[in-house]
């Protein structure tokens, strides 16, 4: 298999091409002058490690399960059917 | 305009009206209407919600400000039990397994749901027109967008189908309809109201956001809206606002706007003129104003959007019709999640889910989508050091008026750049509300993040300066 992946199989979308009106954004972004190098300063977006939330299984309730099975795209004795994968 | 949630309490509390026959009118209304706003009418649930209120008060007991209130919510929040389609033909018979946290804290404030509301699909788009359920027309003119990509929530408004709307808004889908449909429309802090059961389209900018006909109104649902929530580890707990602190604007001295937002040939004449003219009319009230520097129209957009598609990109990879979806079976595994991603995903949602996976490939990442996360911090830096300068910003929401219906769908690019105003503050995940005040499509409110509390003190004097 190519080491190169083209757009289509990355985005898993059948003949999918770079379109014009997003690259208009990319040519801007690479002209841009920016004030430093460092992408990773004071305004990421990570989460403290001193406030995580609890590290516990939470069991959905009955309704949820309920839902969550009525939405398989198939379903055969309450197990969700995926098509099969066949190596490469 | 006055609150609407205050004067329906009373009458409710008096018996002037039953919150039966309120919500049967609001549901018929829905129900009739031509603009194109409802995806699913919640009629039964609501109804039977109704009722309830209506024993409680025959009983003589107190009800709950919210208590009875109806409302809209934007097609892409969870409430559990009913279709969420992100108006896409991907989820067009999905039902959400679980509710929403701000749409939970509004059900049990006693709020009732009426519609799940028009949008663009999966937050997509800037005129309600990438949907599904047919475009969304404007409330003022129906040949125009109503704006988007939370159209339906602000049409519904407007037309008051809804007491109020939760829209979400990334790059301004909830102030952008706010201003084309003449109402209020905030966008909060990022952080400030949790995003747990709102489907993500960029997760680093997504929020929940009111829109209604009054600041009290926003005031309201803001307050029930907020607060910590250990299923969004990225919000934060903040004091509720008061109606007595925003009814005073003493302590707002100065205010700015970027000068290129006006100095520019892409702006409408008379939205440039009426801008101005408001200026002009804050200053007369002895408030400093001053004209700030600010980045070109068209880096804010295009750092925008590619940090917001590489973003969706990696949020929407998980629908494929594995396990929930209109799964299109190929020949093998691989075949099946492209046929339906394929088939199911609109034209414009696969133009940003491949401008996205475009960002984040090998070659491209360090040339764009580093470069973009470093130009957001640098747009970051430039409004802290104006918010030491200034206590408000006001801009202009749009640079133009709504499009005609099917205009927008013909040229993505100009689409993206009619962006201009709102998705700089979506970047510096700042509070900005729209007021539908001072240009034709309104105005914008911006402070300092985490100070939501100053937009809306500020909305209240410009309500009664201009």
């Amino acid at each position: 298999m190519s080491k190169i992946m083209t757009v289509d199989v990355l985005s898993s979308i059948k003949g999918a091409q770079p379109s014009e009106a997003v690259n208009k954004l990319f040519e801007v972004i690479k002209k841009a002058n920016t004030t430093n190098n460092n992408a990773f300063n004071n305004h990421n977006n990570a989460v403290s490690l001193n406030n995580l939330r609890d590290d516990v299984v939470i069991d959905s309730s009955a309704t949820e399960k309920q839902i969550i099975i009525e939405n398989f795209p198939k379903e055969k004795n309450g197990y969700l059917v995926v098509s099969k994968v066949i190596e490469e | 305009m006055s609150s609407q949630i205050h004067h329906i309490h009373q009458q409710l509390m008096n018996k002037d009206i039953s919150c039966t026959a309120l919500v049967q009118e609001k549901l018929d209304l829905l129900k009739q209407n031509t603009n194109n706003t409802v995806n699913t009418l919640l009629d039964t649930l609501a109804l039977d919600l109704a009722a309830k209120v209506d024993a409680k008060i025959a009983n003589g007991e107190t009800i709950g400000l919210l208590e009875g209130i109806p409302f809209g919510i934007k097609d892409v929040y969870m409430v559990q039990g009913t279709y969420t389609t992100a108006s896409s033909d991907l989820l067009k018979n999905y039902k959400s397994a679980y509710t929403a946290t701000a749409i939970q804290k509004l059900l049990d404030a006693g709020a009732i749901p009426l519609v799940k509301e028009n949008c663009d699909s999966f937050g997509h788009g800037s005129s309600s027109e990438n949907t599904i359920f047919g475009a969304v027309k404007n409330a003022i003119n129906p040949d125009l967008v109503g704006g988007g990509s939370s159209g339906g929530s602000a049409v519904n408004v407007a037309k008051d189908y809804t007491v109020f709307s939760i829209g979400g808004d990334t790059g301004g889908s909830v102030r952008q309809p706010a201003g084309y449909n003449n109402v209020y429309g905030l966008k909060p802090t990022y952080g400030r109201i949790s995003r747990y059961g709102l489907m993500a389209y960029a997760s680093s900018t997504d929020c929940v956001g009111p829109i209604a006909k009054s600041i009290e109104d926003i005031r309201i649902v803001l307050n029930i809206m907020s607060g910590k929530d250990t299923k969004d580890q990225t919000t934060y707990a903040s004091a509720d606002i008061s109606q007595e602190v925003i009814s005073s604007s003493e302590n707002i001295k100065t205010v700015g706007y970027f000068k290129n937002f006006i100095e520019t040939d892409a702006i409408d004449a008379d939205i440039k003129s009426d801008f101005l003219a408001t200026i002009e009319k804050i200053k007369a009230k002895g408030i400093e104003v001053k004209a700030l520097d600010f980045f070109e129209s068209e880096t804010l957009v295009s750092t925008y959007y590619t940090l917001a598609m590489a973003e969706t990109a990696s949020n929407l990879s998980r629908l494929d019709g594995t396990n929930y979806g209109n799964r299109i079976e190929g020949d093998n595994l691989k075949e099946t999640y492209s046929v339906t991603r394929s088939e199911n995903f609109s034209e414009e949602s696969k133009r940003r889910i491949v401008g996205g996976n475009q960002v984040l490939s090998q070659g491209f990442s360090d040339e764009i989508y580093l470069k973009g996360l470093n130009l957001r911090d640098n747009i970051s830096e430039n409004f802290e050091k104006d918010f030491e300068e200034v206590d408000i910003i006001i801009s202009p929401v749009t640079p133009s008026t709504p499009p005609k219906i099917g205009d927008s769908l013909k040229d993505p690019h100009a689409m993206y750049l009619s962006d201009a105003y709102t998705v700089g503050f979506s970047l510096g995940q700042l509070p900005t509300l729209t007021v539908p005040q001072g240009t034709a499509t309104g105005l914008q409110i911006t402070a300092a993040k985490h100070n939501d509390e100053l937009v809306l003190k500020f909305a209240n004097f410009l309500k009664d300066t201009i």
